[in-house]
């Protein structure tokens, strides 16, 4: 025992509390249990004999610091300006200059940039945070037999450079690429976008330098959800760590990625396997970028995470959050050696939240209650006390302004009213929560080792073990509703007559013309033949051409070929489909 | 208006129509024979009957080996290039049955992209059933139905796993083993059974590290084998997945086809344990039926539980309803 | 000896990549005894009849969040017309709003199964019907 340590961690005292806890749990425990007839108690109580030799600055730490178990900052920017908030009415759904706007994306790209215009007559500004239909994001293009009644449905169909530039129209001036960051939700042809990205800069006689912004650019998570693969995993690292040393090179203020462990869990992971999974994925990333030459210390610090994966266990959440952070900043100082505190951790936009999986479509209006505890657990893992999503998740029609106001207020009753922010790691040191932060982390790193031991994430994805076991886990979790044994209320409890299904008014902005959304395949189409008619066939030939020789060169960076081929004209397809040649195309993975 | 109507449809279409169908080349036709035969619907072996005839010309591969050995994309990429060659190909995919609740999933076809829409192609996958009927005359009766059809070659994929493979692929003229780099003990499990009957190895995923290991392995175990004077099966590299020694494979099985297990007596024995496992199949069913309706069974083991009697004398006290089994065949 | 089973094929049109509810469904209905040909992702109309013809399946089951189910389902209808195999029960689930339902089973859908569906009650469905 280390002198620091105080009497009431020392052996003696420990041997008396235990000795005390044998005591109270036969005394009066065993004989409640008995009382009501129960096979054991439904509750736990944690002692220090929980969290023996605990070490406060190897498990926890101060905030802002290694291992960052107590949060990332000890206040972020939001909290600096919390009042500020306040005082000057601020939406964060509307973006402000300094960020991206509204996550969303329909249509052509002309309609998609007649809505963006719309949004900023309207005064919400902020970059363009891109959707793209499952067309774009599959590697098609919109003539595509693949795609057909699926252009520009769930984001904006993009098609050529043409059609990016296109979108971007609306920010000139005070909006200037160089001044709003922009979002590309989108991992198998990110590649692509991203040396869109770099030359609509390049075109407008900006330098690609100034550029800022996240491409998700997260192709391994796709393997275990979410289902938009293109090529096999190997070869999908291989266009990650081009576009990792692109960034890097041309694009430095880009964010890297937006690593998912979001899709993973609504997918249906467990909270072991979802950490597991997305922390194998980022190392798989990171080797990458190491094995070519790139220094961790430096490109970490443009690595981000697209939130973890949520559920309405409160306490387990918090805890998934302090593990994540703790096993991250380890596993980058213990295996990778980074050194730099800004490198070592996890940047989300969120920390805890219910996940809209936890949402029901019965009683529609309880999942307002619902996110709201989400809301409470982010506010205890150092972030903003987000409550997402809005109630009306599951309805599958948009969020309704009446939601997403709910949602925005809860947020802020929590900010201003309860203090629940005023505390870093609120729960720094608590027996229970120490111990259940280490099972977690124990439990995912033994699951990590697993898929280490097949040879990493690449392989693991592969071999069909993270998606099935995904699949696996999501299956469980459904008989464990259908037995009751997990309880979800309006939905296999407390579902008789007399309860009220209370329903509010609901009014979708109309943000998408479902004219224009009807239409869009026919316009979209028409625009790409005519891009086939008036470009300049034989050069974008050629360059398809080279890229294809290149791609079959392992070590040959692609993105200066790709720059090529958008910048003359070749579509999203035509450039998928000379790496589908090269590379292959995925296998789906048998159940 | 669309309209779920299926139960009609089944007792209205009769076996003749159905026949018809597959010998006018009628998809549906054979789908639901296929399925009526995997039944054992009331007139199973009438119809097999008169497929019979039109039969005997198919080539039948079977393909084995363990889980994980990429043998749906193997089967994918061979009837690719079967079809290439101006070949009809009948798959049949075999996975197990859950013994718990006697259903199954079955995930082939997912694996066979570039040839589920063919039209010279039809893939039907099985479940093992708890091998009711014996598993290996299951798929043997379906192969039979497509050579009926018309289908030049026949791939009957296994599950990978067990006793059921070496089964199923007794159906088979030809045995493909297929082994991948990685795989260890996957070897050492072939030794189980399957090394007997394989006419051609495989080493597919040949582009991973170790396949020159696991070739020169099998050749080993080759070496010291007794596979009754048979000439030593090819063993062959691919990679399914980039299409890699698909064209040598199916040289090695077109070959396999003109010189391959026709002997006479290898036949004759295979006609012999097809007939036994009919007449088995039969017996059993019969005496299982029964039994059950009596109450004899439940009774010998009620005996047999109080210590009563023993299976032994309980046995013998039931055969003569083979006997009879045996009288009522003769009749009908 | 008759050895029925119910066969059900499960499948993924169009892009949307989201397999865990038909992964669920696949499992469940396997559990419940059926035989279950599981097709994947990506899967044309073509495609999905083409695999329920052959497979013989009594059911084919759609699973659609991207919000497209009207148009895709209507075109799994018209190849399922247009191969004359009208008989084969139809169920879609996933992301349905309440006002599709109708649309939906107009098409000729005779059942659709959105969030919250147990899969006891859809292996119950399929039972009654097939076996009706």
């Amino acid at each position: 025992m280390k002198d620091k340590q105080n009497n009431c961690d020392c052996r003696e005292n420990l041997d008396r509390i235990a000795r005390e806890e044998k005591t109270w749990q036969e005394n009066l425990v065993d004989k409640r249990v008995q009382r009501f007839n129960l096979e054991k108690s439904p509750t736990s109580f944690y002692t220090p004999n929980a969290t023996q030799n605990f070490d406060f600055l190897e498990k926890v730490g101060f905030p802002g610091q290694y291992p960052f178990t107590a949060g990332n900052t000890p206040f972020d920017f939001a909290k600096a300006n919390e009042k500020l908030a306040a005082q000057m009415n601020f939406r964060p759904d509307w973006g402000g200059t300094r960020g991206v706007g509204k996550y969303g994306g329909f249509g052509t790209a002309a309609d998609y940039r007649d809505y963006l215009k719309r949004m900023h007559s309207m005064g919400r500004f902020g970059g363009p945070n891109m959707a793209f239909d499952l067309v774009t994001q599959c590697g098609y293009d919109s003539d595509s037999p693949m795609g057909e009644g699926e252009v520009g449905r769930v984001g904006v169909a993009v098609d050529s450079f043409r059609d990016f530039c296109v979108i971007y129209e609306p920010y000139t001036g005070d909006l200037e690429i160089d001044k709003v960051p922009s979002n590309f939700t989108i991992n198998a042809p990110c590649a692509i976008i991203i040396a869109m990205y770099a030359e609509l800069a390049r075109s407008r006689g900006i330098a690609p330098a100034v550029l800022r912004g996240t491409p998700q650019n997260d192709i391994l998570k796709e393997f275990i959800a979410r289902g938009t693969y293109i090529y096999p995993a190997g070869p999908s690292l291989r266009l990650f760590r081009d576009t990792l040393e692109f960034m890097r090179k041309h694009m430095p203020l880009l964010n890297v990625n937006s690593i998912g462990g979001y899709h993973i869990r609504e997918a249906g992971a467990t909270r072991s396997q979802d950490l597991a999974f997305s922390l194998a994925n980022a190392a798989a990333y990171i080797r990458e970028g190491v094995n070519a030459g790139l220094d961790p210390n430096d490109f970490l610090t443009k690595f981000t995470f697209n939130a973890f994966g949520g559920s309405m266990e409160i306490y387990k959440e918090i805890a998934f959050h302090r593990a994540s952070r703790r096993m991250y900043a380890r596993m980058l100082k213990e295996e990778f050696g980074v050194t730099n505190p800004k490198a070592m951790t996890i940047r989300q936009p969120i920390t805890a939240h219910i996940g809209c999986s936890s949402t029901t479509l019965q009683r529609t209006l309880n999942n307002w209650a619902r996110a709201m505890v989400g809301g409470v657990a982010a506010g205890m893992t150092g972030s903003l006390p987000g409550v997402f999503p809005p109630w009306d998740e599951p309805l599958g029609l948009g969020h309704s302004q009446e939601a997403v106001q709910m949602q925005l207020d809860a947020t802020r009753i929590l900010m201003h009213e309860t203090g629940l922010t005023d505390v870093c790691d609120p729960w720094a040191g608590s027996y229970f929560m120490e111990s259940l932060t280490d099972e977690l982390e124990a439990d995912a790193l033994a699951e990590m080792e697993k898929i280490q031991g097949m040879g990493g994430a690449v392989a693991a994805i592969e071999n069909g073990y993270m998606p099935k076991a995904v699949a696996k886990s999501a299956y469980e979790k459904q008989k464990r509703i259908e037995s009751q044994e997990d309880l979800v209320v309006g939905v296999n409890c407390y579902t008789g007559e007399h309860e009220i299904d209370v329903t509010i008014n609901r009014e979708v902005e109309a943000t998408y013309d479902p004219a224009l959304m009807a239409s869009c395949e026919e316009r979209q189409k028409a625009t790409l033949q005519e891009l086939k008619r008036s470009r300049d066939g034989k050069t974008a030939l050629s360059l398809l051409s080279t890229l294809r020789t290149h791609a079959r060169d392992e070590s040959k960076n692609l993105m200066p070929d790709i720059c090529e081929c958008v910048k003359n004209d070749c579509t999203l397809q035509e450039v998928c489909d000379v790496f589908r040649e090269v590379f292959g195309e995925a296998q789906p993975v048998k159940l | 208006m669309y309209k779920g109507a299926r139960v009609e449809t089944i007792v209205s279409i009769s076996w003749e129509t159905l026949l018809d169908g597959v010998k006018k080349g009628n998809v549906r036709s054979l789908a639901r024979i296929i399925t009526l035969v995997e039944n054992r619907e009331p007139g199973w072996k009438d119809a097999m009957k008169s497929l019979y005839p039109l039969g005997g010309k198919a080539k039948i591969v079977g393909i084995t080996g363990s889980p994980g050995a990429g043998k749906s994309t193997l089967t994918n990429a061979v009837a690719r290039d079967f079809v290439a060659r101006g070949y009809t190909v009948g798959i049949i995919a075999v996975d197990p049955s859950s013994p718990f609740s006697g259903g199954a999933l079955l995930g082939d076809r997912l694996r066979m992209r570039d040839v589920v829409t063919l039209p010279e192609i039809f893939i039907r996958s099985m479940a093992t059933r708890g091998a009711l009927g014996g598993l290996c005359q299951g798929a043997r009766d379906i192969a039979r139905i497509l050579d009926a059809f018309g289908k030049d070659v026949v791939i009957i994929e296994t599950v990978g796993v067990g006793q059921d493979e070496v089964e199923v692929v007794k159906a088979a003229d030809l045995v493909m083993v297929v082994c991948v780099p990685g795989q260890g003990d996957g070897i050492q499990a072939l030794k189980a059974g399957i090394m007997e009957i394989a006419d051609l190895y495989v080493v597919n995923k040949a582009d991973r590290e170790g396949a020159d290991e696991v070739v020169a392995d099998i050749g080993g175990m080759l070496d010291i084998s007794d596979n009754g004077g048979r000439p030593q099966p090819p063993v062959i590299k691919t990679s399914a997945l980039a299409n890699q020694g698909i064209t040598e494979l199916v040289d090695a099985l077109v070959q396999g086809f003109e010189s391959g297990r026709n002997a006479d007596s290898w036949q004759a024995q295979r006609v012999k344990e097809e007939i036994l496992t009919l007449v088995e199949t039969e017996i059993l069913d019969y005496l299982r039926e029964n039994w059950e309706r009596t109450g004899d069974l439940d009774k010998a083991v009620e005996g047999i539980l109080e210590k009563q009697t023993d299976p032994y004398s309980v046995v013998d006290s039931l055969l003569p309803l083979i006997r009879e089994a045996s009288r009522s065949k003769e009749t009908t | 000896m008759n050895n029925k089973k119910i066969r059900v094929l499960i499948a993924k049109p169009g892009l949307d990549g989201h397999e865990r509810g038909a992964r669920i469904i696949a499992y469940g209905l396997r559990d419940a005894g059926f035989e279950v040909i599981y097709t994947g992702l990506r899967q044309s109309p073509e495609q999905i009849v083409s695999a329920a013809l052959q497979e013989d399946v009594d059911v084919i089951g759609l699973s659609i969040l991207s919000g497209a189910h009207l148009s895709l389902t209507k075109k799994v209808v018209d190849q399922l017309k247009s191969n004359d195999a009208e008989d084969i029960l139809l169920v879609v689930g996933g992301v349905v709003p309440e006002q599709d339902v109708a649309s939906l089973k107009e098409m000729g859908v005779a059942g659709v199964f959105t969030a919250g569906t147990s899969v006891s009650q859809v292996a119950q469905f399929i039972s009654e019907q097939v076996n009706a």
